[in-house]
């Protein structure tokens, strides 16, 4: 074996040492500071996992997600697909495809690991991939989430799923795509709580749109769709009885202000202000003026739309959230499982460090289900049940009601608190019970499956 | 495993060559490829490994007799009995569950649809071990008298999961006999570079962006997206298939083997036949050696040798409708291709014949794709005019993010780039200094670049399945 060619030699030098270097690599990240996300652990060698195969499946996952240097070998690969870029410049359009995070999940007790804000939903599903298409390696299947034994099976989409963001002038804004399927279902679902509940509770449907509704989008504005429509349509859907709540028109009236950050697809305190206003309108009582408020700020904040697309323009322009301090007297329990905890609801241990910054709202926001108990004593009680949007909005809620109960239909669980939703409200004592989803939400009917779920 | 995988990369390949090249002794080379070939297939299919080595066993009984029985029927009846095993097999595991859906449609009945999950690379090596009995039978070549030799040949993870399909008698000496220059070494090297970079470079971003275009229910599918839709998944499967070839050619250089080429540029082809000799050499050859030419070839039954050529090389793509249909498309070209269009191709200018192939071949993509044919029609609908708009700002963003990596795929579906090699080595023929270092540097650094770009992406991408591995 003499005269090896100079690129069979490093062949064997790159690939073994590489190979060397992982090994002796001990301490193995966990955590993808870059994407924000868990890392793939290390297997646990079962002969069941021998056997199925999905030892091997999991292993290779382990194996490229603690890779040496991972996260900057991914913005390198990056920037060579960026530099083929033939687009005007500050245009892109990323498509992201994910598994689906089980819906109505138990979070852990004590998460290591803050619970994930609402991801950003997708807006197709890719369809039926034929046999053939079907990767080898399939590697997470989501736990099998529990249906009500009644119903029949209903088909909820793919466990992929997709999102388009375009990216423009330094703003992430993910495209909408109307489903006609999605729309329905949230109003059937509302109207079912409305048939449950009976006039006994006054129910709010508050739907905040993504925004695309609002950025300008340059000559591309025909590549989503109207979110306005969706809610006209939706007006038809709901029961009279529901009142609705025009967060859009709100929102538009201030569309050039900072309502919506740049790299994440939640809105901002501001946004969530106006969105609030609205809701004040619809229940007929006076909003408290933002300059009550003292406020806050954190700066450097590359939020979900970042990690997902971990575009250039995005990361050259973070964002700053404004936060705006509660003064009305209050205590925030979390009740996460069994155990309760008292929380603040502008979090700012959250504000520091590599970790999601959006988090600071009601310190994630992530509990089975939390109580806020004011000094307003006026005997109001009201229920919120939201995805990650309502964690900037609930606040603003306290100098109008003694309790406020949230509940996120992605974390809230019967079997720990013993209570479908209709029994939470009659323990309670609720009048009010307001569902703040944000519109790929509404639209994901994964999703609004998780909502049905907690009637039964 | 797949070969573009780090595991495989960094732990399997460096591993096994490390062994293979320390020890010198010939049996235990061949113990040190075979574990390794075990380890590489229960990697990805722990249980099912077992219906490699019965089928290995089996035919190397089946070959032991027809040598023993040469020349008698008994010979004839092993041959038989290895067909029918082996074909059994395949049936049971890769057709069980199509066949009872149609019988159940077919007559009413709801029979328990059995759900095998199919062992990687079946397709292949029941067809490599019936193709060793049948060139035994027919004294192309001696039957294996060593079992160690001949699961050798059975199980060799370079073309094990994904093809070519290597005929015993193409490695027959090598089994017996195999020298590993450093040239040959190097040779196999740069094969295998090439291989993973069109398999990870090339095939997975093509995949990965034709996503955004098919599979989905199309109605908001403009035309434009469906041509580059079906045009980047034509580059997908292509690349991700020819380059699987590739690693496996060159993974067999390495440990001192030949295969045959499996690929030669099938999109420059000027007529679906041409395309069919280009394509999948392994699998049209094996059809015509042990199908075509026995059932008559030309000579009799000309549509009949056909049809049953093109029905099974579609069936043998996958156990669905829409693979037979994919196959008898074929058959229907080739067939007129055969009564006069071919004469007619010939005298055309050449840019209308390659383009009269590279549609026929798009759209048979089409076929191949949508294992849901009522989906496949709409996509075709959509493909000619039958959309809601012509073209949308997605797919103007998107086709121009990626028009660079659109031309580079297309001109390495071209053999534009090894004759510009050998353009410029000739030009530089009287200059030995010159060619040597475009051999010995130029080209070599080349390759580490791909190889590092593709370790890069690797990394970079979770996203890596692998097109034929369930064939």
């Amino acid at each position: 074996m003499k005269k090896l060619r100079l690129d069979a030699i490093a062949f064997i030098v790159i690939l073994g040492g590489l190979g060397l270097a992982n090994l002796l690599n001990f301490n193995k990240p966990t955590v993808s500071a870059l994407e924000n996300r868990m890392l793939k652990a290390r297997p646990s060698l079962t002969w069941e996992s021998l056997f199925s195969g999905d030892y091997f499946r999991d292993y290779e996952d382990y194996y490229s997600d603690t890779f040496l240097n991972r996260d900057s070998i991914v913005k390198i690969c990056r920037d060579i697909k960026d530099s083929l870029s033939l687009n005007e410049p500050g245009v892109t359009l990323v498509v992201t495809r994910e598994q689906n995070a089980p819906v109505n999940q138990v979070p852990e007790a004590t998460p290591t690991q803050p619970p994930q804000p609402s991801t950003p939903r997708p807006s197709t599903s890719p369809g039926d991939l034929p046999e053939t298409q079907e990767p080898p390696e399939t590697g997470m299947t989501p736990e099998p989430t529990p249906t009500p034994t009644a119903e029949p099976p209903r088909e909820f989409g793919d466990d992929e799923t997709v999102a388009y963001y375009l990216i423009v002038d330094g703003k992430a804004v993910q495209l909408f795509k109307f489903s006609r399927e999605g729309m329905d279902y949230y109003a059937e679902v509302l109207n079912k709580y409305h048939e449950v509940l009976g006039d006994k509770v006054t129910l709010y449907s508050v739907i905040p749109p993504t925004n695309s509704e609002f950025v300008k989008l340059r000559k591309y504005a025909d590549i989503t769709d109207s979110q306005n429509d969706a809610m006209d349509y939706l007006r038809s859907r709901l029961d009279p009885g529901i009142v609705t709540v025009n967060v859009y028109d709100a929102l538009n009236r201030h569309k050039d202000e900072y309502i919506y950050f740049k790299t994440d697809h939640h809105w901002t305190a501001l946004g969530a202000y106006y969105g609030y206003c609205a809701f004040m309108d619809a229940t007929g009582m006076e909003p408290v003026p933002l300059d009550r408020y003292e406020t806050a700020k954190v700066e450097g904040y590359l939020g979900s739309s970042y990690t997902k697309t971990l575009n250039k323009e995005l990361e050259k322009n973070p964002d700053t959230i404004y936060l705006y301090l509660p003064f009305t007297n209050h205590e925030y329990i979390m009740y996460s499982g069994n155990k309760a905890k008292t929380a603040d609801l502008i979090d700012m241990s959250y504000a520091e460090g590599s970790s999601d910054k959006y988090l600071i709202f009601m310190s994630t926001g992530g509990a089975t289900w939390s109580v806020i108990k004011t000094d307003v004593h006026n005997g109001k009680k009201i229920l919120v049940m939201k995805d990650s949007f309502g964690n900037a909005w609930v606040p603003f809620l306290l100098p109008h009601y003694e309790e406020i109960y949230v509940v996120d239909a992605r974390f809230y669980s019967k079997s720990s608190t013993g209570l479908n939703i209709p029994q939470f409200i009659e323990k309670y004592g609720i009048q009010e019970l307001v569902f703040l989803f944000y519109m790929e939400d509404v639209n994901w009917t994964k999703f609004m499956n998780g909502v049905e779920n907690h009637l039964n | 495993m797949v070969f573009s995988s780090l595991v495989f990369l960094c732990i399997f390949l460096p591993v096994s060559l490390f062994l293979y090249f320390v020890i010198k002794d010939r049996t235990w080379r061949n113990w040190v490829l075979i574990i390794s070939s075990l380890v590489f297939y229960a990697w990805g299919e722990p249980v099912w490994i077992t219906a490699m080595i019965f089928s290995g066993v089996f035919d190397y009984f089946n070959g032991l007799m027809v040598e023993k029985y040469r020349g008698t029927r008994k010979a004839k009846a092993f041959v038989a009995l290895s067909a029918v095993g082996n074909l059994l097999l395949l049936g049971i595991f890769k057709y069980s569950g199509f066949f009872v859906e149609n019988i159940n449609t077919l007559f009413g009945l709801s029979l328990n649809v059995p759900r095998i999950s199919l062992p990687i690379g079946i397709s292949f090596y029941t067809f490599q071990t019936i193709s060793y009995v049948v060139d035994v039978y027919r004294g192309e070549v001696k039957a294996q008298r060593s079992l160690l030799k001949f699961m050798l040949f059975v199980s060799l993870f370079h073309q094990l999961v994904a093809g070519p399909i290597v005929r015993y008698s193409d490695i027959a000496a090598e089994i017996e006999h195999r020298r590993v220059t450093a040239a040959g070494f190097s040779e196999g090297v740069s094969r295998f570079i090439t291989g993973l970079g069109k398999k990870v470079l090339i095939a997975n971003t093509a995949g990965e962006l034709a996503l955004n275009f098919l599979g989905n229910d199309y109605e908001r599918l403009p035309v434009t997206g469906a041509w580059l839709g079906i045009l980047l998944y034509a580059f997908q499967i292509y690349f991700d298939f020819s380059g699987y070839s590739d690693m496996a050619i060159g993974l067999g250089r390495m440990y001192g083997f030949t295969y045959k080429e499996n690929f030669d540029y099938p999109y420059i082809s000027k007529s679906i036949t041409e395309f069919w000799r280009r394509w999948h050499i392994s699998l049209g050859t094996f059809f015509r050696d042990y199908l075509y030419i026995p059932l008559g070839g030309n000579r009799r039954h000309l549509v009949r040798n056909l049809l049953a050529v093109w029905f099974l090389t579609g069936l043998w793509h996958g156990a669905s409708w829409n693979f037979i249909i994919w196959g008898l498309y074929y058959f229907v070209f080739v067939l007129i291709e055969k009564l006069f269009l071919k004469k007619l191709l010939d005298r055309l200018p050449s840019v209308f014949s390659r383009l009269y192939t590279l549609l026929v071949v798009l759209i048979g993509w089409v076929f191949f794709y949508h294992t849901d044919m009522s989906q496949g029609l709409r996509f075709l609908g959509v493909m000619f005019g039958k959309a809601y708009a012509f073209t949308n700002s997605e797919v103007s963003i998107l086709f121009r993010s990626n028009v660079i990596f659109i031309v580079i795929a297309a001109i390495a579906s071209t053999p534009l780039a090894v004759r510009l090699f050998t353009a410029i080595k000739n030009y530089f023929q009287d200059n030995r200094a010159r060619v040597a270092f475009i051999d010995n540097v130029f080209k070599p650094v080349i390759n580490i670049l791909i190889l590092v770009l593709s370790l890069a992406f690797l990394v970079g991408q979770s996203y890596n399945p692998f097109l034929y591995f369930r064939f």
